[in-house]
């Protein structure tokens, strides 16, 4: 512990310093005072006294330097010094300091948000044991719930079992109902008691096996278990995640106690997954978890347990050490045909048959957990990932030619300093500290723009929902790689010019640095420029396609009115009535009625389904056509007012009305597509047509056409979509549609308070607009081509200021030598155009790689485009001119000042 | 880094106010300078200040304590004295300048 004690005392010294050189002073002082007494007493004459005294004492400087450095912290006063003078050096040119730290930290700050979003939807491994064994049948593509002799995506709960029991591949399966049940459930109070206010509780069904399979302990209690899941509708127990836990149950430590209703049905909490665990799905954090053998009770209540062809679950396994995946695909898709040909109720007609025998499932390894995010965001991410980089690498241009510039513009101060007896050591690392301060203050501000650019970014991607439940901390990794790379530029071209400018020609410099001008400089800073130039293209031209395509996207026609539509969605789940209870169609009436009557509203209406939001797909049959089962007809149940409020043409016949009752004819609304393909020529109204199945209660006579409207995504062509209506199909809803005038804060309020006026007990949620809806259905186009936008914006300021940079530094140096022409007789005209020339050159030769590249880049994003092509002519001469004019702008500064030199002075000034 | 001119060199030094403060006790600066040279009878040219960037390795290398004390001529001094690692490096300090000198007086003695 020698060492340590040592240090000790050194530290103690840092922090004493100012008393210990004054102790140090007057004991120096004393010396020579009491030497100089002595040399009075042996008879020195007393002028004579204190030089001897000095004599035999020494320098005093020097001794006092020593002694400082005999502390050890000589070293870190120098860094003080260097640090301090750095500082001072970037404060007086601020321009370029801005510009250096702004590039660093917007390139640092893009690439770590942007990575650190595509690691949490894409890339990181779920929480639970093992996640490299488990795998998926099929691939995650598809939620929803259907029914069909086969499907690759989804999977029925009897044929789960089934497999669970005949596999040789897997260790075990489990499943997981594939979308989550939106429920306004109840906290039960500790004594039982039900609360006024519902809560909004995202319910996942899953196997009893599905904890145990993932390998999920409970933090508190315990998990599900295969003993919930044995019988239905006899366990009414819940796993609540750590949130809601934490939130809704205010870290209740009895939670063991505490009970949920959820619809009619109360529930006990048997335990509280541990914090990190979010399920199975990125992108969605379940409140609780469910045992699938209580389907029924959980609201809407899905009747998916024993029926053996009613599909609605994710299957997964945890395959068995040294099964290979080939062996699991081909034993599971074994398995898939006897499984469905043995269901006693399997419908084996040729037809069905045959699709069987066509079905193939593939496994996907869900080591990274199911995601739809990914199936959205995974292009956009990876091309703005490629973005970012290209952004950094100009930002890192960027910084290489200013420092370039500005150790030119200081070569002279370098050479004064070495002349003055600065080691070339010394100034290599004054240059070296110079550079990292910008680094590391370049590098604090890029870690503080990630992190709210990060959120900005979530909510960008949560398209103006509710946050997304991402854990989107910022990725330490990147973070240490563009810190890194930013770092090793700034020193690289920082102390490059530090070792050339020692080197050199002390003479040349002292005379203002105005000797032969050295080419290989300013070579290494014209190929940079040239490429920034190269690069701002290539994202300019990317910003121009996928702008154009975001405007393409919005401006398509998709079928109704999407102005001035205000959508919200009740819970009808929450009032405790049977699907096909008549109070329920009442009430909805009634709320119709009410807000039809609020001024500014000029139509109401229920609907099962609006746009992108999921649909219920059933066969339409007609007597006389062939059946064609794998046409799946969207099925949508509305009010009479829902073409009025979507403003849907009619085409003929009428849409619904108050004549069409529970007990009266059932009649249906076809779109033009069903019309002209699904029936025989001639005019459908008035024929008859079976929804799903030839049961009496599935038929509908058409009593009308309408024009074709987009019901998923606007991309999509022109769908078959069956309107029925909800007086004679009832149906729980959740969308309510009004078309208004004025003000919507005003209209939202009244519509509000007028469904509440029906019904107190009534959950609002989600209260938007259609417009919003429908964008958002593209929020994946809109976030790419802002994002672009803006990079490439930011690509070509910097690239204008590289051109700035260079060509103010190319004008100072060749002051001179304008003089000189001018002196002869050179025009200003002619001046500036000298100037103006080499950056044209320089630009032409960016444009010139620029161009290809770029060609070459959008070719990869042409699935990303929406009515062009990548190689889009518009958006390449828009980029190019852009690029031209900007770069115009940054060289006419410099040029202009050129044409102002006054020869006289410029001649002088040597 | 400034190049040292001293006639002895640093660690022949030490040994000397090493020695110096284990024979007197408590010395401040001047009095260790004085001592010296009185005990060589002035063979030895000290410049006598750089005793006191010495002192200063010494203190933080630990084999010297310092505190302020007044001199017979009641002035502040600062007065230093040997810690018990102090006491150690003058033997080690001894012992190697007697293993050098044994050795030069080897060479010397069979020329």
């Amino acid at each position: 512990m020698k060492g340590f004690g040592e240090l000790v005392r050194r530290i103690g010294m840092l922090f004493h310093r100012e008393q210990l050189s004054k102790d140090l002073e007057e004991e120096m002082r004393l010396h020579l005072e009491l030497r100089r007494q002595q040399q009075i007493e042996a008879g020195v004459a007393p002028n004579d006294a204190g030089a001897a005294a000095h004599r035999r004492f020494g320098n005093p400087t020097l001794l006092r330097e020593r002694s400082y450095i005999a502390w050890g912290w000589s070293w870190l006063e120098g860094l003080l010094q260097d640090v301090l003078y750095g500082l001072r050096a970037m404060l007086r040119s601020p321009g370029i300091t801005i510009v250096a730290l702004l590039s660093l930290a917007l390139g640092i700050g893009a690439n770590t948000a942007i990575f650190s979003l595509m690691d949490a939807v894409m890339l990181r491994s779920l929480p639970v044991k093992d996640p490299g064994q488990l795998v998926l049948l099929g691939t995650g593509d598809e939620d929803g719930i259907g029914t069909s002799i086969v499907d690759t995506e989804l999977y029925s709960y009897p044929f789960y079992r089934q497999l669970q029991q005949k596999n040789a591949v897997f260790s075990d399966v489990a499943a997981v109902f594939s979308m989550t049940d939106d429920v306004h459930g109840f906290v039960l109070g500790a004594e039982g008691q039900a609360p006024a206010d519902s809560d909004l509780m995202h319910v996942k069904l899953v196997s009893g096996t599905y904890f145990p399979l993932l390998g999920v302990q409970a933090q508190v209690g315990r998990t599900l278990t295969d003993a919930d899941d044995t019988s239905e509708d006899d366990h009414p127990v819940v796993v609540v995640s750590h949130a809601f836990w934490k939130h809704t149950l205010a870290s209740d430590p009895n939670v063991l106690d505490r009970k949920l209703k959820l619809g009619t049905t109360i529930f006990n909490i048997v335990g509280v997954a541990p914090r990190e665990f979010f399920g199975t799905k990125v992108g969605e954090a379940p409140d609780m978890w469910v045992p699938m053998s209580m389907t029924k009770s959980v609201p809407p209540g899905w009747d998916a347990y024993k029926n053996n062809f009613t599909q609605s679950l994710n299957l997964m396994g945890r395959l068995k050490p040294g099964v290979t995946m080939e062996r699991a695909t081909s034993n599971v898709n074994l398995l898939l045909q006897q499984i469905t040909r043995g269901f006693s109720d399997a419908d084996l007609s040729k037809k069905n048959l045959d699709k069987l025998a066509r079905t193939h499932v593939p496994l996907t390894p869900m080591a990274n957990g199911l995601s739809s995010l990914r199936r959205e965001f995974s292009e956009p991410l990876r091309i703005l990932m490629a973005i970012v980089a290209l952004v950094l690498l100009i930002a890192c241009a960027n910084i290489a030619n200013l420092l370039l510039a500005r150790s030119t513009t200081r070569a002279r101060e370098l050479a004064v300093r070495q002349a003055l007896g600065a080691p070339r050591s010394r100034i290599i690392r004054q240059l070296l500290t110079e550079s990292l301060i910008l680094a590391l203050v370049g590098g604090a501000l890029g870690i503080g723009f990630a992190a709210i650019a990060n959120r900005l970014l979530l909510r960008m991607v949560s398209g103006g929902l509710e946050d997304l439940p991402l854990d989107i901390g910022l990725d330490l990794r990147l973070l240490g790689f563009t810190l890194a790379l930013t770092v090793a530029t700034a020193i690289l071209f920082g102390t490059i010019p530090a070792f050339r400018a020692t080197r050199l020609h002390l003479t040349d410099s002292l005379k203002d640095g105005r000797g032969p001008s050295t080419g290989t400089k300013s070579l290494l800073a014209r190929s940079l420029v040239a490429s920034q130039v190269a690069l701002s293209l290539v994202l300019m031209v990317g910003a121009g396609l996928f702008l154009r395509s975001l405007v393409n996207l919005s401006s398509l026609d998709p079928g109704f009115n999407r102005e001035n539509v205000l959508r919200l969605q009740i819970d009808s789940t929450a009032l405790g009535f049977k699907d096909d209870d008549p109070r329920l169609r009442d009430i909805f009436q009634q709320i119709e009625s009410r807000v039809n009557a609020i001024p500014g509203v000029q139509a109401a209406s229920f609907s099962a389904f609006t746009f992108n939001e999921g649909s219920w797909n059933d066969a339409v049959l007609v007597a006389g056509m062939p059946a064609n089962q794998d046409i799946g007809v969207h099925q949508n149940v509305v009010g009479n007012g829902y073409f009025k409020v979507l403003q849907i043409p009619l085409l003929a016949g009428r849409t619904f009305g108050p004549q069409d009752t529970a007990t009266s004819q059932r009649v249906a609304v076809i779109s033009e597509r069903i019309a002209k393909t699904l029936f025989p020529p001639g005019n459908p109204i008035g024929r008859h047509f079976h929804v799903a199945n030839n049961k009496p209660e599935n038929d509908y006579e058409v009593v009308g056409i309408v024009k074709d409207a987009k019901f998923s995504s606007l991309q999509e062509k022109p769908k078959y979509i069956n309107y029925l209506s909800y007086a004679q199909r009832p149906w729980r809803f959740g969308d309510f549609e009004v078309r208004y005038t004025g003000d919507f804060g005003a209209i939202a309020a009244a519509v509000q308070s007028s469904i509440h006026q029906v019904d107190r007990n009534l959950p609002i949620s989600n209260v938007t607009t259609l417009d919003e809806q429908v964008a958002r259905s593209y929020t994946d186009q809109r976030i790419v081509a802002q994002l672009s936008t803006f990079f490439g914006l930011l690509a070509v300021f910097l690239s204008a200021i590289g051109i700035y940079g260079l060509m103010s530094y190319v004008v100072s140096r060749r002051t001179n030598e304008i003089g000189i022409r001018m002196a002869l007789g050179a025009e200003r005209m002619h001046v500036r155009w000298l100037v103006m020339r080499e950056i044209l050159i320089l630009v032409a030769i960016g444009i010139d790689v620029g161009v290809p590249a770029a060609l070459l880049a959008n070719h990869l994003v042409a699935s990303m485009l929406f009515g062009l092509r990548g190689n889009d002519p518009l958006s390449l001469f828009a980029a190019v001119a852009v690029m031209l004019l900007i770069a115009a702008f940054a060289g006419y500064l410099p040029a202009q000042r050129a044409s102002r030199v006054d020869p006289m002075v410029a001649l002088r000034y040597e | 880094m400034p190049v040292t001119r001293d006639d002895i060199p640093p660690g022949t030094l030490y040994l000397l106010i090493l020695k110096t403060l284990a024979r007197h006790g408590e010395l401040h600066g001047f009095e260790i300078a004085n001592s010296i040279q009185q005990t060589t009878e002035d063979v030895l040219q000290v410049e006598e200040g750089s005793l006191y960037p010495a002192l200063q390795r010494m203190l933080i290398k630990g084999w010297v304590t310092a505190k302020w004390g007044t001199t017979a001529g009641n002035r502040r001094a600062r007065y230093y004295q040997l810690t018990a690692a102090g006491r150690k490096q003058l033997v080690v300090e001894v012992n190697q300048f007697e293993r050098v000198m044994g050795a030069i007086e080897r060479v010397i003695q069979t020329a």
